[in-house]
């Protein structure tokens, strides 16, 4: 690593500042430009037409009427895909265009280009595709145990990590069993997936498109393509939320399909029903857990099967599968682990990265059993957690020491030591009441509950991935003043990132105008913006090339450059992990824990079921908070997003099929359902990261869930096994 | 969409004659919930006659003490108005209960009233439904029915209908009027709680209305007992989400006991269910839990719930008894 | 809008101002070369439009004769969008919010749903807040419509605006112009007395980010300035 002998610059605009984002004007104007507000003057819409059946061998399709109508320019299936017809971000195992067999409700089989959207939607409707409907496989846990029938070669096991620690028949005074469930939660960004492929005349194509990670699009897309790298262009277009449904495939190789077919420009824009298809979800799980204790709380073991079903494609499964085994027993330090975490495919929807994968499924299942060994050992929930917590030094269920700061207990003092909000009092106003302003009674039977939950996730990737990002830094005088940019190809999605990098290189370099470019791949990968990971790696890898700026400036300051441009990239990675022992789970599979704690204070209406979330108090250790504006939005959002999947949010599939793609029947929070947070951020430095930081965003979305749980079973002594909770639930009816 | 006609109505006269002159043709009020048909392919009309700018947009009042409500009076216009939230604030309730201010600036009264289900499977036209499609079969019956009725359903229909203005209304003892083809040029009168019906052999009858029927107006009576009423919408989040079940009510007590009482619920049929059974039961009654405990169970007891909507049934009585004791000054328990 | 406007380009606001000066040109990329914004090629589409003929309304506003738009046949619908007389040409079923992302070129107004239940699309028609994806443009002949882009005025923005950027009240801004469009009406209704008066009448605007508490801090930091000011 290049040194220096320069110490940061101290300034209102750099690290630890919270500085205007530089793209606030715009979108307060209406001025930036989503994936979906592109227009090519010669552009034509693309459209999709899905499977109808979970699961169906395709029999025959006739493109023939479709092709007839005027205005259509191309109708492709899977034999106009010139390269493999196979795609996926771990396994290439999901067809670009259905073959003999569709494996989801919503699969794509084809698509069409035309001149106006309404021609293309017509055209789909003239496509008939003969289908011979099979039996779907709709449970994870008996497509585990090999019913139903086999979706891929080699059975309905993604991934099965098994963790060993200790002894495995390790016994305890007190022991504590549960089965629990997550259902289907979506990421359900307002921007719904888009983009606008355009065809070039070296018979590439560029393609403008609102993702996650323009490589691994790139890497996809060449592949069904059949084309080189150079002649697949992308570029960031303005991405409207992700939160990880954006980082498998959707119009992406669609469109650029259509635009070569065609030669002119195509635009795709899934409208909100179809973006329910066209994504992947979180995946829903049944966890069996137990527990064993001393008569303290001690824990003296925790055995758990985790089973996660993750669709009809692999995604991230394996990935959500290793998180969900490798943080299964939470941020507690427990000496005999043994934990089976699978995940299965099946004919629902598939499922893949949403924020806080698998850390979120196994936290509601353990911190729940945390609950109740304090009920079943007498003890306070917090006391119970703090007995038990993890600290640094703390060998982890895969063996891995833990060797940066885990304030796991500090952060449970802190949230226990806020003040409770005020009991309710008096006339309220009925917009604080469970159930809102249509609460009209004056509080009877309202309980109020307090619940507590802690929670711990994998920053950064893990299991021995290639974990890198590519940075270009310049630096140059520009009009008498010296400015920067900045070019990577990370994905600013919302989060802040932009804002993150420009205040990197004020403080490293000490100038004002930093510039970042926009995101493409004309500069090699940043890698994902998922994981917790953009300030840490782009970032490391931004601080790292201004380093290398200073070192090159030597004694002259920025200002004195003259007509001399300084340039670097930088390829920069964390450092390596592990993969997992195949049978014992053991390895240093994880560069960097990241840690947050709520309590949730509630009140229920237990006579009709309705919940309100009074206060979700969060404390997080962020390592160091390089724009502390932008931390607490990340824990604000993300707390919400556990809220939502605490008391409304979820997926239903019948028989594979969605019953509730839209926002009126999949419900998130909105303003009055979230409540004003209370958030203290530590700043304990882990020393192998950039500026001692940790990834922030996953993290708050892990503990809300349990915690808020935690609270209505305060209030109500319902068990309450299952999020969402209902209504239903809550009166036990 | 596909293709239609479109024309602005001038007077309600050839509006209702536009209509009435085409099978194919509809009103378009709002467009909150017709829009949205239209996209869904829920329906297709190849006619729509704008009704927005007829003279109906004014809250009147009537003769004796009540009000005309003009059916183009926007929800939240209506909800804002001082006579009703004094004199009727059962209503002023519903409306502020439902959707969100952007769509109570755009929805009528009339439109509201007519509005149609919410049902997952009326709403996607690649599943069989009776009321979209009269023979088909009800995918609700054994399917998602969380939402779906536990009252007053038929092996045909297990919709809802969605309205909350409608419940508050039923309630009040509202009166429709309604212009029609067959009317010439005078309206005829229909007592809100009638209008809804029943889905029994027809669920593609959502109303008693007949093709080319416009409502014109909603009359208020002149109900002292008004005054004292509440709405309660129970549902998934706080705001801006349809009901899982919601109870308008309006109590009077002469002395010690209840003198009269009205009470719908909504959330519960393919109509706004008028309690008829539970006013019954509490009139000349002290008005105490129990009371309203036990007159709410005679409401219910013919409930014949779903699979996945029992809860509805406790739920419905528990919102009765709270929505009563709120209003009598019961204390909490 | 402006039809050099970068995509994804993250200058900073401070120095690189709207109007593109200040050398701010070198660090810009230069798609417009390939992709020109909706607003340039909006021009394109109207007047490719087919004319109304006798199907257009003589005049706007207030106009009861009943005439009939035929299926499949385009109406030009005369808007005061912005401040600015507008004249559209669609066929009767296209919403106000296509009519003017589509064909005016006013992407600001976002579609998250198309079916009312996010609030991306809110605008104002005649000051009031309504969900542009579900009226029909040609509901709306002769009608003043305001758009998030029609706010500011010239490099001075709305103080709606100026709070949501003070108060970080988004992040990906997917929903921020409908939220902004809700928050004007909002204190313009006066429906913000209080933080709980705020979330109940902007609950109509859903927020994935969830900055709520933030927006909350933006509406109600907007509005308590605006009462200083008409004092």
């Amino acid at each position: 690593m290049t040194t220096s002998t320069k110490s940061t610059v101290t300034r209102t605009d750099g690290i630890g500042a919270s500085p205007r984002r530089p793209d606030g004007t715009a979108k307060v104007r209406g001025e930036f430009a989503y994936s979906s507000d592109l227009w090519h003057e010669d552009m034509l819409w693309g459209a999709t037409l899905r499977s109808p059946h979970p699961y169906a061998r395709i029999t025959g399709i006739d493109i023939a009427r479709a092709l007839a109508l005027p205005g259509v320019y191309a109708v492709l299936t899977h034999a106009d895909v010139p390269g493999v017809n196979r795609y996926g971000l771990e396994h290439a195992d999901q067809p670009v265009l259905a073959e003999d067999v569709v494996r989801y409700r919503g699969e794509p089989v084809v698509v069409v280009a035309a001149d106006h959207p309404e021609t293309a939607r017509r055209a789909l409707e003239r496509v008939e595709v003969g289908y011979e409907v099979l039996d779907p496989v709709t449970d994870a846990e008996s497509a585990v145990a090999g019913q139903g029938a086999e979706l891929h070669p080699g059975g309905n096991v993604v991934r099965h990590v098994p963790i060993r620690r200790g002894d495995p028949d390790a016994a305890a005074e007190v022991v504590v069993t549960g089965r629990y469930e997550v259902g289907m939660q979506d990421q359900a960004f307002l921007g719904p997936e888009s983009g606008l492929a355009v065809p070039a005349e070296d018979g590439g194509v560029d393609l403008y498109v609102a993702t996650q990670w323009l490589h691994v699009d790139q890497r996809q897309i060449v592949a069904a393509l059949d084309l080189p790298e150079d002649k697949v262009r992308l570029t960031l277009g303005g991405v409207g939320g992700a939160f990880g449904g954006r980082e498998d495939l959707s119009i992406q190789v669609h469109a650029c399909l259509l635009a070569l077919h065609t030669g002119r420009p195509v635009k795709m824009v899934y409208n909100r029903e179809e973006s329910f298809y066209g994504h992947v979800h979180r995946h829903p799980a049944v966890l069996y857990y137990e527990h064993g204790a001393d008569r303290d709380g001690t824990l003296r073991y925790v055995r758990a099967r985790i089973y996660l079903d993750g669709g009809a494609y692999a995604s991230s499964t394996g990935a959500v599968v290793g998180n969900a085994a490798t943080l299964g027993v939470g941020p507690y330090d427990v000496p005999n682990v043994s934990v089976d975490c699978w995940g299965a495919y099946t004919n629902n929807p598939p499922c893949g990265a949403m924020r806080g994968f698998g850390a979120v499924q196994a936290a509601f299942a353990y911190e729940s059993q945390m609950d109740r060994l304090a009920a079943a050992c007498g003890l306070d929930p917090v006391e119970v957690r703090i007995r038990n917590a993890m600290a640094q030094g703390t060998v982890m269920p895969t063996g891995q020491v833990v060797d940066s700061p885990a304030p796991v207990e500090e952060l449970l003092r802190r949230v226990r030591a806020k003040p409770l909000p005020p009991e309710p009092s008096g006339e309220p106003d009925l917009r604080t009441l469970p159930g809102g302003v249509s609460n009209t009674t004056h509080g009877e039977g309202v309980v109020r509950g307090v619940g507590y939950a802690v929670g711990i996730k994998n920053i950064c990737f893990s299991e021995g991935f290639d974990d890198y990002a590519t940075v270009r830094v310049r630096l140059q005088v520009v009009g008498g003043e010296p400015a920067a940019t900045v070019h990577t190809a990370a994905c600013e999605v919302g989060q802040g990132l932009v804002t993150v990098l420009q205040q990197i290189v004020r403080s490293e370099l000490g100038v004002e105008r930093v510039t970042v470019e926009p995101s493409d791949t004309t500069i090699g990968s940043a890698g994902s913006t998922s994981a917790s990971r953009q300030t840490y790696v782009t970032g490391g890898a931004v601080r790292e090339a201004c380093l290398r700026i200073r070192d090159a400036l030597g004694a002259l300051s920025p200002a004195e450059l003259g007509d001399k441009v300084l340039d670097e990239t930088v390829e920069w990675r964390h450092r390596p992990t592990e993969e997992l022992h195949p049978e014992t789970g053991q390895g240093n599979a994880h560069v960097q824990y990241g840690f947050a704690a709520h309590r949730a204070v509630v009140d229920v209406d237990t006579e009709l079921g309705l919940v309100k979330v009074v206060a979700l108090d969060c404390a997080q250790d962020v390592g160091k908070a390089i724009n502390p504006q932008a931390v607490l939005g990340q824990i604000q959002g993300g707390s919400a997003q556990g809220l939502g999947l605490a008391v409304m949010e979820e997926i239903k599939t019948e028989g594979g099929v969605i019953r509730n793609p839209s926002f009126t029947d999949y419900l998130i929070p909105t303003v009055l359902d979230m409540p004003p947070m209370s958030i203290d951020v530590l700043e304990l430095a882990d020393p192998h990261a950039p500026y001692g930081l940790r990834g922030v965003g996953e993290p708050p979305t892990i503990s809300s869930t349990p915690a808020v749980v935690a609270a209505i079973r305060a209030a109500t002594g319902r068990a309450l096994t299952r999020v969402p909770v209902r209504p239903e639930h809550i009166t036990g009816t | 969409m596909i293709p239609f006609d479109y024309r602005r109505a001038g007077d309600a006269e050839t509006a209702v004659a536009a209509v009435a002159g085409n099978p194919g043709a509809a009103f378009l009020g709002g467009g909150t919930n017709l829009v949205d048909h239209m996209k869904l392919g829920v329906a297709e009309p190849d006619l729509l006659v704008d009704v927005t700018r007829l003279p109906f947009d004014s809250v009147d009042p009537l003769p004796g003490g009540g009000l005309r409500i003009g059916a183009g009076v926007r929800n939240s216009d209506l909800a804002a108005d001082e006579r009703v939230r004094t004199r009727y604030p059962v209503l002023a309730e519903a409306l502020l209960s439902g959707a969100s201010g952007q769509l109570r600036n755009l929805a009528t009264t009339g439109g509201n009233l007519l509005q149609r289900t919410r049902c997952g499977y009326f709403q996607d036209v690649t599943t069989p439904c009776n009321k979209r499609r009269p023979g088909e079969g009800c995918s609700a019956r054994e399917g998602y029915h969380r939402y779906h009725a536990i009252l007053g359903a038929s092996p045909h229909c297990v919709a809802v209908h969605p309205s909350d203005l409608a419940v508050a209304l039923t309630a009040l003892d509202a009166v429709v009027r309604v212009r029609g083809p067959r009317d010439g040029h005078g309206e005829r009168a229909i007592p809100a709680a009638e209008l809804h019906r029943l889905p029994g052999e027809h669920p593609e009858w959502d109303t008693v209305l007949g093709h080319g029927d416009l409502i014109t107006a909603v009359d208020l009576p002149p109900l002292p007992m008004a005054a004292r009423s509440r709405y309660r919408k129970v549902r998934d989040r706080a705001s801006y989400a349809f009901a899982l079940v919601s109870v308008a009510a309006a109590v009077e007590l002469t002395g010690d006991v209840i003198g009269d009482v009205r009470i719908a619920l909504g959330g519960v049929a393919h109509k706004p269910w008028r309690a008829t059974l539970a006013e019954a039961a509490l009139r000349g009654r002290p008005p105490d839990r129990a009371e309203f405990r036990a007159a709410a169970e005679a409401e219910l007891a013919d409930a014949q719930p779903l699979r996945d909507n029992r809860f509805k049934v406790p739920m419905a009585r528990n919102t009765i008894v709270s929505v009563l004791a709120g209003l009598t000054g019961e204390e909490p328990r | 809008m402006r039809s050099d406007e970068p995509m994804g380009g993250f200058a900073d606001d401070a120095l690189v101002p709207a109007d593109g000066e200040h050398g701010a040109e070198a660090f810009m990329p230069t798609r417009r070369t390939v992709l020109v914004s909706a607003g340039a090629a909006a021009a394109v589409t109207v007047a490719a439009g087919k004319g109304a003929g006798g199907a257009a309304w003589a005049s706007a506003a207030g106009d009861t004769r009943v005439r009939t738009v035929g299926a499949g046949e385009s109406v030009e619908v005369a808007l005061s969008v912005n401040g600015q007389r507008r004249t559209v040409t669609v066929e009767p079923r296209v919403t106000l919010l296509d009519a003017l992302r589509e064909r005016l070129g006013l992407t600001g107004t976002k579609k998250g749903c198309d079916r009312g239940e996010c609030g991306a699309c809110t605008v104002l028609v005649g000051g009031e807040r309504i969900k542009s994806c579900l009226t029909l443009a040609v509901m709306r002949q002769g009608a003043e419509v305001t758009t998030v882009e029609g706010l500011a005025s010239g490099d001075e923005l709305h103080p709606v605006q100026e709070a949501f950027i003070r108060h970080d009240a988004f992040q990906c801004g997917g929903c921020t112009p409908g939220q902004i469009m809700s928050a004007v009406a909002c204190i313009d209704e006066g429906h913000t007395g209080s933080d709980a008066e705020i979330r109940e009448w902007m609950s109509g605007n859903l927020c994935r980010c969830a900055a709520y508490q933030n927006i909350v801090a933006a509406v109600q930091d907007a509005a308590d300035a605006g009462k200083k000011v008409r004092r």
